[in-house]
């Protein structure tokens, strides 16, 4: 009898041709995702199995792929001969576990065989094993509409007996869609919006301005950490950190203090774009949602798209703060998020920034000013880090 | 780089980083051992208590050593209130350093009568709000000597004398952590300090306890320092203690005066600035080494930052509570509240700070003002 993992994914049975390209990635992202776990890793007949996982470290590998987009759910399985009595057997243990919680449960037995010399086909195995169980566990009882328990039984090279299904993160496999870059700040919203576009299959890269020395070591540390709470999910980020005091300086000197705000997020989405081409991401991502403060009304938003011409996803443009705080919660960076630091939206902040920017009024008050040479500044002084999940905690 | 954060921490002075040195790579011994190298340390050890208890005129036996400030505060409560049959009323300020301060909310919550003095514009406690406050079941009295953000004293003496006429059985507890050794000794039934805050290192302080008061002492083990406190003796960290105090006392006027030039130095300096206001109690009545300032218009942790870059490195409150978001409950407390809260720093000296250092910190400031206060909210 061998302890397995079966893995089972999702919207990827929709697709037609490209099918084995994104299971083939679902793959080489679930190795990753366990390195440093010994297992095999194999794809038979729409599922993945993992094998081979050590006993100390089983927990530890379910728990990592609950982290990995694509997949749905997985359950831990007994492996063992297809010899009835071994499988009745297994499938008593199994039950055991369940009737010593609840000696009244319902449950059903779902067979399924792709081995078709078997000596029973599903239909028998359903009925037959549904039996033993009555017969041993008299307690219990079939409710073959809404069971508590499945007790299901795959009849393969050898017989898989189960009778748990972990739900999963699901979404497409990371590194189908292609590589997108996140506007990081540091607060609640962004590392969420990082997170639900890499569930989508992005590879993710992300950018943080700084306002060095007016914001804290400790900001730049936080967005660090966030970058590597979402990595867990996405796996490696490439996270380009950007000093933006002196271009937040000119702005304040140069331009009307109300535009201030949007003029400085239309220099960031710019200089954002600039270092996406180069990283080789074909689209912004932001945590932007519509109304949230005077940036994010639909007027400044237009005037900030305005600026540049790749595609700017805002996943939580339709999200309440409360739900996204929630999905924050969820995915373990709210409490990072809260961390008290200054950053650099923070420092320079208009009392009433305009709500509803004109586009042409906003690009006159920029072309006043030429922030080129600070631009190309900014990029050349901007240092570029890799942040893995298995990264040291920074704060 | 000038440093005017020593209430946060000191340097550790040369001296008492090499006998730190000493009794640890040559008089290492457990102190509680059997043979005579180990006995030999035991003896230092008491000599060190000896002359700590001296400069506090406390005998040796009522000189616990802890692991510091935090440790002596919350022993100081959980140790008084273990012997106590029934709920007592607990008195404290509402500018009390957190380890003080939360534990004693955390009392509140589970049902103790907690009253929380209020102080004045400086930042002291009022006799006659004490006076009021004080009943026959009070049982604990915690009230600090120097306020770790402001610098305000309180007169533990005049207090204590309130505290045991009113209500003899109540024990009163002083947190001295900002004030030991600097200002002169105190009557208290408890008194606690620490050693990071003389230039000793981190990890080592202590709780006088006087004879007479019923105290349950701290954590449990093998029965050290009287059983009161076990755990091995930290002779390192003691010795040093020991050598950084006898450095402190026997430079304590020279030391204090030095400092106060400092802050009348500083102060000078930056009263002549625009938008400048002093916090807490007036620069005489303040202590010497502690000066709390607002700057307005501009946001003390980027001011911080602004000034950590030009080679000056500040606070903008107790780093004990740098963590924590939101209002600054000890300048709340003083009604100091809006864009003199966010713009408050706090400065604060040791004897090796100088007028100088004074007159360059004061230029970084007014540089840093001139730029950030550009981006003031209008």
């Amino acid at each position: 009898m061998e302890r397995v993992i079966l893995v089972r994914y999702t919207e990827i049975h929709l697709k037609g041709l490209n099918r084995p390209f994104f299971e083939q990635k679902l793959i080489e992202n679930i190795r990753i995702s366990l390195r440093g776990i010994s297992c095999k890793v194999e794809r038979k007949q729409g599922r993945i199995y993992v094998t081979g996982v050590a006993e100390d470290r089983f927990d530890e590998a379910i728990d990592r792929l609950k982290h990995v987009f694509g997949v749905y759910s997985i359950s831990p399985a007994l492996a063992v001969e297809k010899d009835w009595n071994c499988v009745c057997e297994t499938a008593f243990s199994l039950m055991e576990k369940q009737v010593a919680e609840d000696p009244g449960l319902s449950f059903k037995v779902f067979a399924r065989r792709s081995d078709k010399n078997y000596f029973m086909n599903s239909d028998q195995i359903n009925r037959e094993l549904g039996h033993e169980v009555l017969e041993r566990f008299p307690s219990v009882h079939v409710d073959i509409h809404k069971p508590k328990v499945s007790l299901c039984v795959e009849i393969r090279e050898k017989a898989y007996v189960y009778a748990e299904e972990i739900p999963c993160a699901k979404g497409m496999p990371v590194g189908t869609a292609g590589r997108a870059m996140l506007l990081i700040s540091g607060g609640i919203d962004s590392p969420v919006a990082g997170y639900m576009m890499a569930k989508r299959g992005l590879f993710l890269s992300a950018v943080h301005f700084y306002s060095y020395p007016y914001t804290s070591e400790r900001a730049r540390d936080k967005v660090v950490e966030l970058a590597r709470l979402v990595s867990a999910y996405s796996g490696p980020i490439r996270l380009h950190l950007v000093p933006f005091t002196d271009i937040q300086m000119l702005i304040y000197d140069a331009c009307p203090e109300k535009e201030t705000t949007v003029i400085m997020r239309r220099l960031m989405m710019e200089i954002a774009e600039r270092i996406a081409v180069s990283d080789g991401a074909k689209a912004l991502i932001t945590g932007e949602a519509l109304g949230q403060v005077a940036s994010q009304t639909l007027e400044s938003l237009c005037v900030t798209d305005d600026a540049v011409s790749m595609p700017v996803f805002r996943p939580l443009i339709g999200f309440d703060k409360d739900d996204i705080m929630d999905y924050a919660r969820r995915i373990g960076t709210y409490e990072t998020s809260i961390l008290p630091y200054e950053d650099c939206c923070t420092v320079f902040v208009p009392k009433h920034p305009v709500t509803r920017p004109v586009v042409e009024d906003i690009r006159a008050s920029e072309a006043a000013v030429d922030f080129s040479e600070l631009i190309e500044k900014a990029i050349e002084n901007t240092e570029h880090i890799v942040v893995h999940p298995g990264d040291a905690k920074l704060i | 780089m000038i440093y005017f954060d020593n209430s946060a921490t000191t340097v550790v002075s040369s001296e008492a980083a090499q006998t730190a040195l000493r009794y640890m790579t040559q008089d290492f011994y457990n102190p509680a051992a059997a043979y005579s190298p180990a006995v030999a340390v035991e003896r230092d050890v008491n000599s060190a208590r000896a002359r700590l208890a001296s400069a506090f005129r406390a005998e040796p036996s009522e000189l616990i050593f802890t692991s510091g400030g935090t440790e002596s505060n919350n022993i100081a409560l959980s140790g008084t209130l273990a012997p106590m049959r029934e709920k007592c009323r607990i008195i404290t300020t509402a500018v009390e350093h957190p380890s003080v301060y939360e534990p004693i909310l955390a009392l509140k919550s589970r049902g103790w009568d907690v009253v929380v003095l209020g102080v004045d514009t400086a930042g002291r406690v009022d006799a006659k709000e004490l006076e009021n406050a004080l009943t026959e079941n009070t049982g604990y009295v915690s009230i600090m000597h120097v306020n770790n953000e402001v610098g305000s004293v309180n007169d533990i003496d005049g207090l204590y004398r309130i505290v045991k006429a009113k209500a003899p059985n109540a024990v009163f507890h002083s947190d001295g952590v900002q004030a030991f050794m600097k200002l002169s000794p105190v009557k208290c039934d408890m008194y606690s300090f620490s050693g990071h805050k003389l230039h000793a290192p981190k990890g080592v302080g202590g709780l006088f306890v006087r004879k007479g008061v019923r105290f349950a002492g701290g954590q449990l083990g093998g029965g050290q320092e009287n059983n009161l406190r076990s755990g091995t003796t930290n002779v390192p960290g003691i010795m040093a203690l020991d050598t950084a105090c006898t450095q402190y006392a026997n430079n304590r006027e020279a030391n204090l005066q030095k400092m106060r030039a400092v802050k009348q130095r500083l102060y000078n300096d930056l009263s002549r600035l625009r938008d400048v206001r002093l916090n807490g109690p007036s620069v005489e009545e303040g202590v010497p080494y502690i000066l709390n300032m607002s700057f307005l218009g501009v946001r003390g942790e980027v001011l911080l930052h602004s000034l950590m870059d030009k080679g000056l490195l500040v606070s903008t409150g107790s780093a004990c509570a740098a963590r924590h978001r939101g209002k600054n409950r000890i300048l709340t407390a003083m009604g100091i509240t809006g864009e003199r809260q966010d713009g408050a720093i706090r400065f604060s000296f040791c004897p090796g700070n100088t007028a100088a250092e004074a007159d360059a910190a004061a230029q970084m400031i007014e540089e840093s003002l001139l730029v950030l206060r550009r981006f003031r909210r209008r």
